[in-house]
């Protein structure tokens, strides 16, 4: 046979390789303009890219280290053509500080109390709603519910409302004189100072976060119990399996995926939260056992304008952020293996 | 046998029961934004006796929330100031003027703005990504995946030294520009522009087409679903966003959430014309979100996609 | 309309370090009106040089001329071609009247009415009249296909090119768009370059046949002259169905001792005149049972109704032969055969190359049925040669 393969190759493996190389080179696009065209589609973008979203995660990092003076206004270029003149001044006035911004995090009891509010409120909103909308799915997933596209949506209406608008009516509801309370005398019960005290305050956001957020998690759940074969369900009907034990053995473990990245991005969600915050509770009241970590940030940037602090709490905050979506990456890449 | 279906139907009843809870509790502070816009304050801000019904007072809280002089919350007829003079008889040419922008339109203009011009990049670097190749794509591809992590709204404090040297403070170019190449966009638009056969973008090409012409007559049009799942993510994204316009918008130019933040935040708060401003900020989308809900739940569930 | 023209056309995909060659230093004529089936078994870079000829693909190097102009370096949308794609490559989001007429929309000054109208046109000589406002996931996989044609003859290109534009059909409608096509090429008489990996579609299809592999061209003949007298072993192996069997023998003198009992006087032994070992070929069709013979044990028989095709085992070398439907030998039952010598062939154990193929015998001069000889000769030249280059480049 050895006569036969010296027609095209000298031995099997190395044609084998070759046409390998051949087929998977033979699917690649050709490039007109050498590859020039790429470019040419990607170039706004990736200006754009460059500016507004590289350029400010590096000098936020820069920042960090320095204590903001003011707006710059040392002149660096200065073009003069007669007709047009332009002058590029530097962003701002900084005096190098070190690492003095990070270690003053380690003493500032308001950002501990920011980074207590934030946590508190995680421990408690992420777990609800995540099992909120995990019952609002597997409802909705069982065979026997009807208008559930009606149900669906009406569940998933708070996703399109305005972040900012919606925390009005959480606002409104939970006054002293308002709905709840006024729900709750009715039934009996004592009125609760949603907004006046510290722990209730808290329990308002996550409240409110709740409620504008389970629909969301829930769409995303009900896609991925719809994505659960039938037939696991029928083989473990088979095997004798209750609906409690195939909700335990079939289900959880088949939407563990979907499950670890509506957590993972519930909690990012929590630490980004600003706007609820800063309309129910004016900014932290009572006596900041509300403030976020956002807020924080907001605060420390532009009231009291010391940039630089506020620099290195955003790079505190991203490098947590980005340690959970790291994580989630992962978890997301293993359910794709 | 009988046991059984007992059980059965006391299940469904339970199933029911938590379902029309879940709806009534998403439905309840909807209702009660829309009950409340059309009373007058003393009328739903009492723990004695707060009516569900709703009143009449809708009109005359608008136009108390108009009349508010540190926020504009619907636009109203402007005045035409720039002419051309022709000598018997002038052109006013300044059409911008012609309606001056409330909180409303600003922030659906904005959105809307923002939305296409960030399809248009998103869906060009995209198809770049996605049927070209060129040198260093593969690690400008990840340097912009890599961007996904970051919680791009967070980065406020650059932006804003940048946006006062630029002389962008108080424009509307400050809010759109800084989000138009959004990773999440660049990201979802490359994944579903895979999966244009390469030969139909030949097929074209022997047809005639400019490379410019494959995209426009060719790719966007057979990623028509993907777009408009994207454009949704963009205009929510856009619509919500807080912070910077926050930071960056002076009264005039405020969009809804900045606007809602100044009602909030004055001196004496009236719920009354809040929730008014609430019900106009909230209802529009909902009818919206009621027309568009496929896109709507794809677009959700194209955010949530992970590679 | 023209001829067209390959001129040692090259073309290497990979930068600097790493090249792979898929198109070697090619040479072919394509008559006017032609239709040439391009054909190899997967890898063996007959769509790219299909695409090289589409303008899909830049050449390394090498001219393409389609007439007397030279096309090399047009881009696809200026050299008026039109193909038609494994996939059909439908645009999915237009109708049918607007794929057939995307090209002219684009390509010409026309008014849409008249671009209607030759769309109207077309779609009627297809058949697909009907269909002209439904989408293309509407329609089934043939009809797909006639749309996929129609756009191609509505722009009435000087060169068709076709990239294994039946395999997606099933069998029936496979065969009766083969017919359909060579009418339709016929008919239109435009130059059309035709790319499978099937040989009984190229055999049945094509004008003339150019066999490819490894990149190189093998041989550019008709039908009946690669299956009578391929150039090499590849060629001999690759047309024809059942495959040739082929196997190793030894030469003394006239005598050719193969395989278990195989065994064989040549009366002319000029062709392994110095040789130690041949490669022996005998076309499975020209095997015959007889009494007295080159014995071989019988292993499975298929009956195909017509005939029957006995698999049988000749000292290890599995043989296949195609017999008369009335023998039936059964499993290990030892059964002899003989062949004509005219029908046997004989390659070179080294370069593969054919020393004897069916040709010496009963073959009738096919000069007249092939309209340029030169090209085809030229293109079977470059054979081994050309082979054993690109195996250094590989190795380096």
């Amino acid at each position: 046979m050895a006569t036969r393969d010296s027609l095209s190759g000298p031995d099997p493996s190395v044609r084998d390789r070759l046409r390998f190389a051949r087929q998977s080179v033979g699917e690649r696009m050709p490039t007109p303009g050498e590859g020039i065209v790429g470019y040419v589609f990607l170039l706004p973008a990736f200006l754009l890219f460059g500016v507004f979203l590289a350029f400010p995660i590096v000098y936020t990092f820069y920042l960090s280290f320095f204590r903001f003076e003011g707006v710059g206004d040392e002149t660096l270029l200065w073009i003069d053509t007669g007709f047009f003149s332009y002058r590029l001044t530097s962003i701002a006035d900084l005096s190098f500080v070190g690492l003095d911004n990070y270690v003053r995090m380690f003493t500032d009891t308001l950002f501990h109390q920011a980074m207590f509010n934030t946590t508190f409120i995680l421990v408690v909103q992420v777990p609800l709603m995540v099992a909120l909308a995990l019952l609002f799915a597997v409802a909705l997933d069982a065979s026997f519910v009807k208008l559930r596209g009606v149900f669906r949506t009406v569940l998933a209406l708070p996703v399109s409302a305005n972040l900012v608008a919606y925390s009005t009516v959480f606002l409104l509801m939970m006054q002293d004189a308002g709905l709840i309370n006024y729900v709750l005398t009715s039934l009996g019960l004592p009125a609760i100072p949603w907004l006046t005290s510290s722990f209730w305050s808290r329990m308002t956001i996550v409240g409110a976060v709740t409620w504008r957020w389970t629909g969301y998690n829930m769409i995303i759940l009900l896609a991925g119990l719809q994505n659960i074969p039938q037939q696991l369900y029928e083989a473990a009907e088979i095997d004798g399996a209750n609906r409690i034990e195939k909700f335990r053995y079939v289900t959880v473990p088949q939407l563990r995926p979907v499950l670890l990245f509506v957590f993972v991005t519930s909690t990012i969600g929590t630490f980004k939260l600003f706007s609820e915050p800063v309309i129910i509770n004016g900014g932290g009241a009572p006596l900041d056992s509300t403030i976020t970590i956002v807020q924080y940030i907001y605060q420390t940037a532009f009231i009291d304008f010391r940039l630089g602090y506020a620099s290195a709490l955003t790079y505190v905050l991203i490098a947590i952020v980005s340690v959970l979506s790291a994580v989630q990456l992962n978890v997301g890449g293993e359910s794709d293996a | 046998m009988r046991e059984e279906t007992r059980r059965e139907a006391v299940w469904q009843f339970l199933t029911y029961g938590f379902i029309l809870l879940g709806a009534v509790v998403t439905l309840v502070p909807l209702y009660w934004i829309f009950v409340a816009s059309t009373l007058e304050e003393s009328e739903f801000l009492s723990s004695t006796d707060p009516t569900l019904i709703p009143g009449d007072s809708f009109f005359s809280n608008f136009q108390a929330l108009q009349a508010r002089d540190n926020v504009q919350f619907v636009g109203h007829v402007g005045e035409m100031t720039h002419y051309i003079d022709f000598g018997p008889f002038y052109v006013a040419y300044d059409f911008w003027n012609l309606w001056n922008m409330g909180a409303i339109e600003s922030s659906i203009f904005v959105a809307g703005v923002y939305t296409i011009l960030s399809l248009l990049l998103c869906s060009m670097a995209g198809f770049a990504f996605a049927k070209y190749e060129f040198r260093f794509k593969q690690p400008i591809f990840y340097a912009i995946l890599a961007t996904l992590i970051l919680p791009i709204q967070l980065l406020v404090i650059p932006l804003f030294l940048l946006m006062s040297q630029i002389g962008l403070t108080n424009s509307y170019w400050a809010i759109i520009l800084p989000w138009l190449a959004n990773p999440l966009g660049i990201f979802l638009m490359r994944q579903n522009m895979r999966s244009i056969p390469d030969a139909l973008l030949e097929s074209a090409r022997m047809d005639g087409a400019t490379e410019f012409q494959l995209y426009y007559k060719i790719a966007l049009p057979t990623m028509k679903s993907s777009l408009a799942a994207l454009s949704i993510i963009l205009f929510l994204f856009q619509w919500n966003l807080f912070l910077f316009p926050l930071v960056i918008l002076d009264q005039g130019k405020y969009t809804i959430p900045v606007a809602i933040n100044q009602l909030v935040g004055a001196q004496r708060v009236y719920y009354d014309q809040i929730m008014v401003a609430a019900t106009l900020s909230i209802i529009p989308i909902f009818v919206l979100f009621l027309f568009l809900q496929k896109q709507f739940v794809s677009g959700i569930l194209a955010g949530s996609v992970k590679e | 309309m023209s001829g067209i023209t390959l001129d040692t056309v090259r073309k290497e995909f990979g930068d600097g370090e790493e090249t792979v060659v898929a198109v070697e230093d090619v040479d072919l004529e394509i008559e006017d009106g032609e239709f040439l089936v391009l054909v190899g078994p997967s890898g063996c870079g007959k769509t790219t040089t299909l695409r090289c000829i589409a303008g899909l693909e830049d050449v390394t190097s090498g001219t393409i001329t389609f007439g007397d102009r030279d096309v090399t370096d047009l881009r696809a949308r200026d050299r008026d071609v039109a193909m038609v794609f494994q996939n059909y490559a439908l645009y999915p989001h237009m109708n049918v009247r607007q794929n057939i007429g995307f090209g002219l929309k684009l390509s010409t000054r026309q008014t849409a009415a008249e671009i209607d109208r030759q769309v109207e046109d077309v779609a009627e000589m297809l058949g697909i009249e009907d269909l002209l406002e439904q989408k293309p996931k509407e329609l089934s996989g043939g009809q797909q296909q006639r749309v996929a044609l129609g756009r191609a003859i509505v722009r009435d290109p000087e060169v068709f090119l076709m990239d294994e534009p039946l395999s997606n059909l099933d069998a029936k409608l496979r065969s009766q768009m083969r017919t359909e096509l060579q009418t339709l090429q016929h008919d239109l008489d435009v130059t059309t370059v035709y790319v499978t990996h099937d040989q009984t579609e190229a055999m049945a299809m094509g004008d003339r046949i150019a066999v490819m592999n490894g990149g190189t061209l093998q041989q550019v003949g008709s039908a009946e002259e690669v299956y009578r007298t391929p150039v090499n072993e590849f060629v001999a192996d690759f047309i024809g169905s059942p495959s040739i069997n082929v196997f190793d023998a030894t030469v003394d003198g006239a005598r050719l001792d193969g395989p278990g009992a195989f065994t064989y006087h040549l009366s002319d032994a000029s062709p392994v005149a110095g040789l130690d070992t041949v490669r022996v070929g005998i076309r499975p069709e020209d095997i015959t049972l007889v009494d007295d013979g080159i014995e071989m044990t019988a292993n499975v028989l298929e009956p195909m109704g017509n005939e029957n095709f006995l698999y049988a085992t000749l000292g290890g070398q599995e043989i296949t032969a195609r017999i008369d439907p009335t023998k039936r030998p059964g499993t290990d039952e030892t059964v002899s055969f003989s062949f004509p010598e005219s029908a046997l062939y004989l390659f070179d154990p080294d370069t593969g190359e054919s020393l004897k193929t069916k040709r010496d015998g009963d073959v009738p001069d096919r000069n007249d049925a092939i309209p340029n000889r030169e090209g085809a000769q030229s293109g079977t030249g470059t054979g081994s040669d050309a082979d054993e280059e690109q195996i250094e480049e590989v190795v380096e």
